[in-house]
């Protein structure tokens, strides 16, 4: 069954102060779709919210139909959304294997500890380095390598090019394409326009916590004028 | 017969033995501290309490049940580490979001009750625990003799602490726990439970601690506090390494035993006491630890502050001069013995506060100042035979220079270290009182004499003496108001809010902090001084740790960060011990009791919340008022 994420009317509060207020866009199978906006404008929090981090959230947040807003946290993983975070959270004090092999198995079916080392072939001679010896770019390719053997077939990328050499970025970007012809399902949120254009089927603006405009990959480059208001580029 | 360096060959591989024992002990349960610490940031105040619970869980099973020694080494810890189990579900689960220090509060409130509880129930003297049958006996190894059991002991907790370092550091468990540790949202991210696993945990490191008791059970004698001044130590031990690294914690575990060891059989008279010099030199040298990586990050989350202003200085005043009349004429009404006494300790309490509620470094060991000053007021007076006003002075001075000190070393860590920091200095003033022959050991110094203050006013005049302690008390009460509304204070609340921030505006905030830490002790110190003239009195009593709970209670009941809160807390805590003696350990119970119900209900104490229901009151707006109003109307119509 193809799987799709459906957000709807979704809003969400960091303690008193709410930062979304009323985010509806969806995901279907296979795709890989953006959501762009500027510093603050709620990218970070959507993903957080679906990944049930936020202590208080309302709206819903349906997968293949079925309602998650209500699960627990760890439940969410289980269901086969897997999470790569901003500044990639990988542990200090857990080796790189430790790293790679640490969120479990949620669904039959994922890839293989030998796969992931030939999409990432750095990580291969570090496997027994302290997970934060790496560079930033072997470790942006820890945090993704990581959530791609749990089974889950839906990724949420936050801001995977974050303060990445230039060559780096294109080795993301080729294994996120790689990713997309594997069947993976892709949530990017991204700052950096041009590397989200050459990605993406479909692209979501973000701005003051709502989605204000959808475009298609096809149409992006025709409308990056407009976008610039936008994204304050 | 042999020596070494003139120790008997035999004595000195008999204390070595003897301090790996105690080492082994050491490591055990720092570790299990250490692994609880790095789960849930919580200070496990009751690891002691768990840990006798252990020992008297074996001594139970024996004597009402028959069960045997084997049996209670799985059986014990198990009891204890579901009771621990529930305790993290139904309390410290809602303590995660708050700073640290009230989890160390709370659990150090369960460890009142429970040792309260235990002691009522079997006494507080030992209960002896017989080595099982195929432990007996020993060998010998040429050099000296060697017991089985001690061999056993030595050889479990190496097996317990290695296994327990294994799982952590090289298991894909451990490494849910490792990951947990450092960002417990990510790990539940991924589809892990963390909530369980910490309850889990909480319950395995608390099971450790029952295991040691077990063990501990045939070598030291079963009783209701075994746990509670081991604790002390193994805090010590905690500072000494750090808590960061599991391998650490067993290292300094055995180290800090055979240091032990060796300075008994070199230098006895300061073996109960050179954990702690230890402790401050690496305080000197190192302060993270040996083993630890960083010093604690410097703040944790807010406390509960109190959102209403400070009132304007004519109210202050007013209030002031309002609580020194109800004071000056209470004996009218209430017995001034117990005025007196409420006074001295309200003053302890207020000194206590300027440093836990103003300046948020939250001393376990304010009781070294308030009983070392004692004992020297009691000597100046009743030795030197010196009159009182100097005795006073010199009890006062005293504290100070302590408090400068312990407090130039335990500055360079906060919140919870400092807390464990302040606590084992505590105990070491505690054993330098019990062993110095001017302090008169377990018995005191007693008949001290009240004498003629400034040679003309007869203080054994019962008249005389409450107008002093009244006059004392609002003299120390008046000087913690004016400091704390003054520029002073205000730098030393800018200090505990943002340590960094506080530093980048141009403050040397250690200076600040020891300025107050040396007021407060001085002042501690002057309840002390005028404690041992009233009460005739100086005793252990008064430098036990018990009596730094004690502060804590009173501070915390009353509205810690509040002018009045301490003396509101002293006067309840006090009227407690008078009028609920009969009760004997279930006081104990009743203070533990009391402080969970703090931590977990009312953070700001009785005076605090007073304070945020009147300013609530006050600032709820108009159109409330005016449909209340009309409800009102409405329903008398």
């Amino acid at each position: 069954m193809p799987e799709t994420l459906t957000v709807g009317n979704l809003e969400a509060w960091y303690g008193e102060s709410k930062v979304l207020h009323g985010m509806d866009f969806s995901v279907r199978a296979g795709e890989v779709v953006t959501l762009l906006g500027r510093n603050g404008a709620g990218k970070t929090t959507t993903l957080k919210a679906i990944m049930g981090l936020l202590d208080k959230r309302s709206g819903s947040i349906a997968l293949n139909g079925r309602e998650i807003i209500g699960a627990a946290p760890y439940d969410i993983a289980r269901k086969g959304i897997a999470f790569c975070p901003e500044e990639r959270g990988i542990f200090a004090s857990l080796s790189v294997r430790e790293n790679l092999l640490l969120p479990p198995k949620v669904a039959a079916g994922g890839m293989r500890v030998a796969q992931i080392l030939e999409l990432f072939p750095n990580l291969k001679e570090r496997l027994d380095s302290q997970g934060t010896k790496l560079s930033g770019g072997e470790q942006q390719m820890l945090a993704l390598g990581r959530i791609l053997h749990t089974g889950a077939r839906i990724l949420l990328l936050d801001e995977p090019t974050e303060g990445l050499a230039p060559v780096i970025i294109r080795q993301i970007g080729r294994t996120i394409t790689e990713l997309k012809t594997l069947g993976f399902t892709i949530l990017l949120v991204e700052q950096n326009v041009g590397f989200a254009a050459g990605l993406a089927d479909r692209h979501y603006i973000v701005e003051l916590g709502r989605i204000v405009e959808e475009i298609p990959g096809a149409a992006f480059e025709g409308r990056l004028g407009s976008l610039k208001n936008y994204l304050g580029l | 017969m042999t020596t070494i360096l003139g120790v008997p060959s035999a004595v000195l591989y008999g204390q070595l033995l003897l301090g790996l024992i105690n080492g082994a002990f050491y490591a055990m349960l720092s570790l299990g501290l250490a692994v609880i610490f790095g789960m849930m940031n919580i200070v496990n105040f009751a690891h002691g309490a768990q840990y006798m619970m252990g020992a008297m869980g074996a001594w139970f099973l024996l004597n009402y049940l028959g069960i045997g020694y084997w049996w209670a080494l799985i059986l014990a810890p198990l009891a204890v580490g579901a009771i621990g189990i529930v305790i993290e579900m139904l309390l410290l689960r809602r303590l995660y979001k708050l700073d640290h220090l009230y989890g160390m509060l709370l659990t150090f409130g369960l460890a009142l009750m429970v040792q309260g509880m235990f002691s009522d129930w079997f006494g507080s003297s030992g209960q002896p625990y017989s080595i099982p049958q195929a432990l007996m006996g020993g060998s010998h190894l040429g050099f000296m003799f060697l017991p089985n059991y001690r061999a056993w002991v030595i050889a479990a907790s190496v097996v317990i602490c290695l296994g327990t370092w294994y799982v952590v550091e090289r298991t894909k468990l451990g490494a849910y726990l490792r990951a947990a540790t450092e960002n417990p949202m990510l790990v539940q991210a991924f589809g892990i439970r963390v909530p369980r696993m910490i309850t889990l945990t909480y319950g395995a490191g608390v099971a450790l601690a029952a295991l040691a008791g077990v063990l501990a059970a045939p070598i030291y004698q079963v009783s209701p506090l075994m746990g509670a001044d081991l604790l002390i130590v193994v805090f010590a031990v905690v500072v000494i390494g750090g808590m960061g690294s599991i391998m650490g914690s067993i290292l300094t575990g055995f180290l800090v035993g055979i240091i032990e060891g060796l300075t008994k059989a070199f230098y006895p008279e300061a073996s109960t006491t050179v954990v702690f010099v230890v402790m401050a030199v690496v305080l000197l040298i190192r302060p993270a630890g040996l083993f630890g990586s960083k010093p604690e990050a410097a703040q944790g989350q807010p406390q509960s502050s109190l959102s209403a202003p400070a009132p304007s200085a004519r109210t202050q005043s007013l209030i002031f001069l309002t609580v020194a009349a109800c004071l000056a004429a209470a004996p009218i009404i209430v017995y001034p013995g117990f005025m007196m006494k409420a006074m001295i300790f309200a003053l302890f309490a207020c000194a206590f506060n300027l440093v836990a509620g103003y300046g948020r470094l939250v001393s376990f060991g304010h009781a070294m100042f308030l009983g070392s000053a004692g004992y020297v007021c009691g000597h100046v007076a009743k030795i030197w035979g010196l009159p009182p006003e100097l005795a006073i002075l010199a009890g006062t001075a005293t504290a100070a220079v302590l408090g400068f000190v312990s407090g130039w070393l335990a500055i360079r860590r906060s919140g919870i270290y400092f807390a464990m920091v302040t606590l084992a200095f505590a105990q070491m003033v505690y054993f330098v009182a019990l062993q110095a022959p001017f302090t008169g050991g377990e018995d005191g110094l007693q008949a001290i004499p009240r004498g003629m203050l400034f040679g003309l006013i007869d203080l054994s005049r019962p008249a005389n003496l409450y107008t002093f302690v009244l006059a004392i008390f609002l003299g120390g009460f008046f000087l913690i108001m004016r400091l704390v509304g003054s520029p002073f204070g205000r730098v030393l609340k800018a200090i505990s809010d943002h340590d960094a921030r506080a530093q980048s505006l141009g403050f040397d905030t250690s200076r600040y902090k020891l300025v107050a830490f040396t007021l407060s002790a001085a002042l501690a110190g002057l309840a002390g001084s005028t404690k041992a003239i009233v009460s005739q009195i100086a005793s252990l009593t008064d430098v036990h740790w018990s009596m730094s709970g004690e502060v804590l209670l009173m501070t915390f009941l009353g509205g810690v960060g509040t002018l009045y809160g301490p003396l509101v807390g002293a006067f309840i805590v006090v009227a407690m011990q008078n009028y609920l003696a009969a009760f004997g350990q279930w006081v104990t119970v009743i203070h533990g009791l009391i402080f969970v119900v703090c931590v977990l209900a009312f953070r700001r104490g009785i005076v605090g919340e007073l304070i945020e229901f009147w300013h609530r009151r006050r600032r709820a707006p108009a159109a409330t008022q005016a449909v209340l109003r009309k409800v009102a109307v409405a329903t008398k119509e």
